[in-house]
């Protein structure tokens, strides 16, 4: 009789234990945690009987089908594990590899560093070494790499792919910030920006405020090149320089493709929604996906380098080319076939954007001295023999002997 | 004006420059030793007191010297006067400003003045009238303009070749004429008992004035005291206006032909020769010199305008140049002083700011300006007239760090106008709603290129383009009051201002910026403004921002740190100041690379001067034969070839290193001054 009671007992709490993790599954996710109250609400136990639930509970933790945790909210919880994840638990040989597995299991996709289970778990550095193999081979776990600790030997679940704060996000490729990837997303959407955010008319060639013919012509690519190159070299003409200008007001005929910036109030301004949308249907970046933090993230840092602005027309926050009229109408990656064609290899390294803005100090050879704190007449460097000077002067007849050992820096 | 040692020494190589050694010594040591008497002066100078009148007389006579009479002492005092030595650098840009917005005539009588320093009017007409002569009896004589005031120094006369034989200053009439109008236009102010005494000691005696006048009993209270400082300032504008009283008298004989004056402003030399018999004959007696704070107000105007050339477009900056120069016709100077104007401001609030409508823009723009270049077109449908024709009464606040907050704010109000409403917009603006689209289509250029959807509206006839050039004008404008840098300000219905502090800081850092782009590269730039923007960041979240390696990042900052342009702070977590443990928080001060910019653009300076002695010391033979009177004018025909040969290189590098000197101050000014 007893016997009997103790095999339908048996085969009763089975068919509970089904029940009730049947049932938990469907009320919540793997992370979802279930305090006793809401176990015995789940009215599987029959009539509530705390005694039979924790019987059951008990019996579903030894399957690895529940984990118990603590929570300073609810107190004593738990969460469900799926059938598949809890076989790899019981099929594990000792309880040694059960901890570490399941300590790796716990980090999540964050990952956890092996002398961190090592102390957690308080046990022999050989023990954690043999059971980490163990599971490796079984190829429960993988090891990874974190960026903000790259010396680190960390491991993490096999199914699992690392999180983004430990691979750093799209712009890190194996833990190295991918520069040149970078670079060229930011080229491309410097790129996007200036053509959809200025206007590509003509001027005419002599100066600005002369008055030409209405339908300019635009001349070829390689006489725009060249004509765009003469500005952004720094053609300085002050206002009143072209009001004196006033003779020279004839129709020029020549003419240049410039871009020009918009009228004020232009709504089509690109947003970083329009941004991302553009990268993600140019499918450029084919195995990283980039959301639109990740754009917000690129165009913040072109707004800090200058290249462009933000602005806000209404509520709708676009960005713009930052100096549109001294942009270069040669798209950025011709001009990178060119310079790999061997044009223009002489000037200074191909930076997307205008010309950076020069002033006097600048120019001087004094702006950029490497030893110009020290530079006093009268004191062993001094401007009456400063070589950097005579360079900047072309005089050229000076001895070989005291030309400078160190270059200016560019 | 601070005067650091570069400054010190720049102001003496100037001097020495422009007035020769002597008084350039006494005046170095002046600005060392401070205020002191001839005997004192003597003494540091080691020169006999005869030495030291002299050369104290030539800086008194162009204005580098402050004296003093204590009643209770029996010597005058005397002390240098920094400012007016550092404007010494700005002589060629003073007179080419007036050049182009005068004509040469004009920058003739400027020149003289400039040379010559402070001139009585009757022997300034004296000068011109014995030249006048001259050139009338032998009419072919050329450049006879450069030899008035070679007596100071030839040296910058060289260069100079004379453009046109005969003279530009016509008749004593004409010259009249123009004096009257560079009065008028405040760069000719007069000379007065206070202009000699350095602001301390005007201040002091203005302050004496009042407490002897108000205060007999003594200050007591803040109500008192606030009403000092009242009529403290009052005192002191009543002296500052005293130097303006030409002007003055000016206006009250001739209102109307002034008036007409400023309507032909800028037109050029020629239109001043109809004035001639309507201008009241001046005092010759009076005393005048070049007013540099008011030359200063238009240098301004052309560095914005320049400014705006580089930002937005040269048709744009063409109509900010002449926004800029209606604005500022009564402003006498570009900072305001503290004490001084402390009361004018509130009486400027009261009355409200100056501004400029687009009517008086659009007559005084040239009609043969095109103002539809310069701009993209865009179909009306793509443009939010309420968010373009916003109209923003006061002027920005304070930059704040974060100023996302305070814009959503505002972006949701007018927001709510939308665009389907702009036809209900208020009565001004439905005038200029029509021309300002088609301003955009005006142009039939070339199509659009570009992805954006740009369509041409068929009904914009090229005939309309001349018609509609308000709304063209318009356009600029706003194109200028939207730009991040915010050059005009749109504060109230067809009426533009300029709040210069903002836009000056913005133009300070953006010259801040270009020396930082071209000494740190662009990722320096790029840190430099991420810690403006953000405020102190650590090193830790540095490379988050900027995408950039950690190493390369480190390296960068370090060398923006001897560079100057940033700053670190440390941080410790706890008591023990764990270095491992500490926060590390970068962070740029931006009034302190300012500061050091400047000294080092002094410093630059001097080293461009020192320079160009140093190759004087080295062609000494050359320029000793260029002395010689046979040889001098005529350097080519009777020198050797070889001589003549390093005698123009010579030249060629000493335009070089001036020019390079001038374009230093350019940045100066801009930090500085304005």
């Amino acid at each position: 009789m007893a016997s009997d009671s103790v095999g339908l007992d048996s085969v009763k709490s089975q068919i509970l234990k089904d029940a009730l993790y049947e049932e938990i599954k469907q009320h919540g996710s793997e992370t979802r945690l279930f305090t006793q109250k809401d176990l015995i609400d789940l009215n599987i136990i029959p009539n509530n009987d705390v005694k039979q639930l924790l019987d059951i509970v008990q019996q579903l933790c030894n399957d690895k089908l529940l984990v118990g945790t603590t929570n300073h909210h609810a107190g004593l919880s738990w969460r469900w594990r799926s059938r598949e994840e809890a076989k790899k638990y019981t099929s594990l040989p000792n309880d040694e590899a059960v901890m570490v597995y399941s300590i790796i299991d716990e980090a999540g996709a964050d990952g956890i560093w092996n002398r961190t289970i090592k102390n957690k778990l308080n046990m022999h550095e050989n023990v954690v070494k043999t059971c980490i193999k163990f599971l490796e081979t079984k190829g429960y776990i993988a090891s990874m790499k974190n960026v903000e600790h790259p010396n680190k030997k960390m491991y993490i679940k096999a199914t699992l792919r690392p999180s983004e704060r430990a691979t750093g996000g799209p712009w890190f490729t194996e833990g190295e910030l991918d520069t040149a990837f970078i670079a060229e997303l930011e080229g491309i959407v410097f790129e996007y920006i200036k053509t959809k955010s200025a206007y590509r008319g003509s001027q005419p060639h002599t100066g600005g405020a002369a008055s030409s013919s209405a339908g300019a012509t635009k001349l070829p690519k390689k006489g725009a090149v060249t004509a765009a190159d003469t500005t952004a070299r720094g053609t300085k003409r002050s206002a009143t320089e072209i009001s004196t200008d006033d003779a020279a007001a004839r129709a020029g005929g020549k003419s240049r493709a410039v871009f020009l910036p918009m009228p004020a109030g232009y709504k089509h301004y690109p947003t970083v929604a329009e941004i991302a949308k553009f990268i993600h249907d140019t499918g450029i970046t084919n195995n990283t996906t980039l959301g639109e933090a990740d754009i917000q993230q690129l165009v913040d840092v072109l707004t800090y380098d200058g290249l462009i602005e933000m602005v806000r027309v209404g509520r709708r926050r676009g960005y713009r080319v930052a100096r549109a009229v001294k942009q270069d109408t040669v798209p950025f990656h011709k001009r990178q076939k060119e310079r790999e064609a061997g044009v223009g290899l002489d000037l200074l390294p191909l930076i997307p954007g205008a010309e950076p803005l020069g002033n006097g100090l600048t120019e001087a050879p004094c702006g950029r001295c490497p030893v110009f704190e020290l530079c006093e007449e009268g004191g062993p460097v001094s401007p009456s023999n400063c070589v950097y000077f005579l360079q900047w002067l072309e005089l050229e007849d000076l001895p070989k002997a005291v030309a400078p050992s160190v270059p200016l820096p560019p | 004006m601070l005067v650091t040692k570069p400054v010190a020494e720049l102001c003496a190589l100037l001097i020495d420059e422009l007035h020769g050694e002597l008084p350039s010594r006494i005046f170095a040591i002046l600005l060392s030793k401070g205020r002191s008497n001839l005997t004192q002066l003597a003494q540091y100078t080691a020169m006999t007191p005869r030495q030291v009148r002299h050369g104290l007389a030539v800086l008194q006579q162009h204005n580098l010297l402050f004296y003093h009479v204590d009643p209770s002492a029996e010597f005058a005092s005397y002390e240098a006067n920094a400012d007016h030595a550092y404007n010494l650098v700005r002589t060629g840009k003073i007179l080419e400003m007036v050049d182009t917005s005068f004509g040469p005539a004009a920058k003739d009588v400027m020149q003289s003045l400039l040379l010559s320093g402070q001139t009585r009017i009757s022997d300034l007409v004296a000068a011109y009238r014995e030249k006048i002569e001259q050139a009338n009896q032998t009419a072919a004589i050329i450049g006879d303009d450069d030899d008035f005031g070679a007596e100071t120094n030839g040296v910058n006369g060289d260069s100079q070749p004379a453009k046109k034989p005969g003279p530009l200053v016509k008749s004593t009439a004409h010259l009249n004429t123009l004096i009257c109008r560079l009065v008028e236009a405040e760069l000719i102010d007069v000379v007065h008992s206070k202009s000699f005494e350095s602001p301390e000691d005007v201040l002091k005696t203005v302050e004496k004035e009042v407490m002897d006048k108000h205060f007999p009993a003594g200050v007591k209270g803040n109500k008192a005291k606030i009403e000092l400082q009242e009529r403290i300032a009052e005192g002191l504008r009543k002296v500052r206006g005293e130097s303006k009283s030409l002007k003055r008298k000016l206006e009250q004989n001739g209102g109307s032909a002034a008036k007409r004056r400023k309507l032909v402003a800028g037109l050029g030399g020629a239109n001043g020769v109809q004035d001639e018999d309507m201008d009241p004959a001046l005092d010759p007696r009076q005393v005048i010199r070049i007013n540099y704070e008011k030359c200063l107000v238009d240098l301004r105007n052309r560095r914005l305008a320049q400014y705006a050339t580089d930002m937005i477009g040269e048709t744009t900056a063409y109509v900010y140049g002449v926004l800029l120069k209606l604005l500022t016709k009564d402003l006498p100077r570009c900072r305001a002083n503290p004490v001084m104007d402390a009361g004018d401001e509130k009486d400027e609030s009261e009355k409200g700011t100056v501004c400029v409508t687009t009517e008086q823009i659009l007559d005084n723009l040239k009609t043969s300006v095109d103002l539809s270049l310069g701009i993209g077109k865009a179909e009306r449908r793509q443009v939010s007239s309420t968010a373009a024709e916003k109209i923003e009464l006061y002027p920005p606040k304070k930059r704040v760090l974060i100023e996302e907050a305070e814009v959503d704010g505002e972006a949701s109000a007018d927001e709510d106008e939308g665009d389907n409403e702009s036809s209900e917009e208020s009565e001004y603006d439905s005038d200029y709603k029509a021309p300002a689209t088609n301003g955009a289509n005006g142009t039939n250029g070339v199509n659009g290129t570009n992805g954006t959807k740009v369509k041409f509206d068929e009904s914009a006839a090229p005939k309309e383009r001349r018609l509609d050039r308000p709304g063209q004008l318009r356009q600029h404008l706003l194109i200028l009051s939207e730009s991040t840098q915010r050059f005009v300000r749109h504060c109230g219905p067809d009426e533009w201002t300029v709040d210069f502090v903002p836009v000056m800081n913005s133009l300070r850092e953006v010259e801040l910026d270009s020396v930082i782009e071209r000494t740190c590269g662009r990722q320096g730039l790029r840190l430099v403004r991420i810690l403006r923007a953000k405020g102190k960041l650590d090193e830790k979240a540095l490379p988050n921002v900027a995408l950039m390696r950690k190493p390369e990042l480190q390296q960068k900052m370090l060398e923006m740190q001897t560079a100057g342009f940033v700053s670190v702070q440390e941080v410790p977590r706890d008591l023990k100041a764990d270095v491992k443990k500490s926060f590390f928080l970068w962070f740029c001060d931006v009034d302190r690379s300012l500061s050091r910019l400047l000294d080092t653009s002094y410093t630059t300076m001097v080293h461009c001067i020192q320079v160009l002695e140093a190759l004087r010391q080295k062609e000494r033979d050359v320029l000793e034969t260029t002395k010689r009177t046979d040889v001098r004018g005529r350097e080519k025909d009777t020198m050797r070839k070889s001589y003549y040969e390093r005698y123009s290189r010579f030249l060629e590098c000493e335009r070089t290193l001036f020019a390079q000197v001038m374009r230093v101050d350019d940045l100066v000014s801009v930090l500085r001054d304005f």
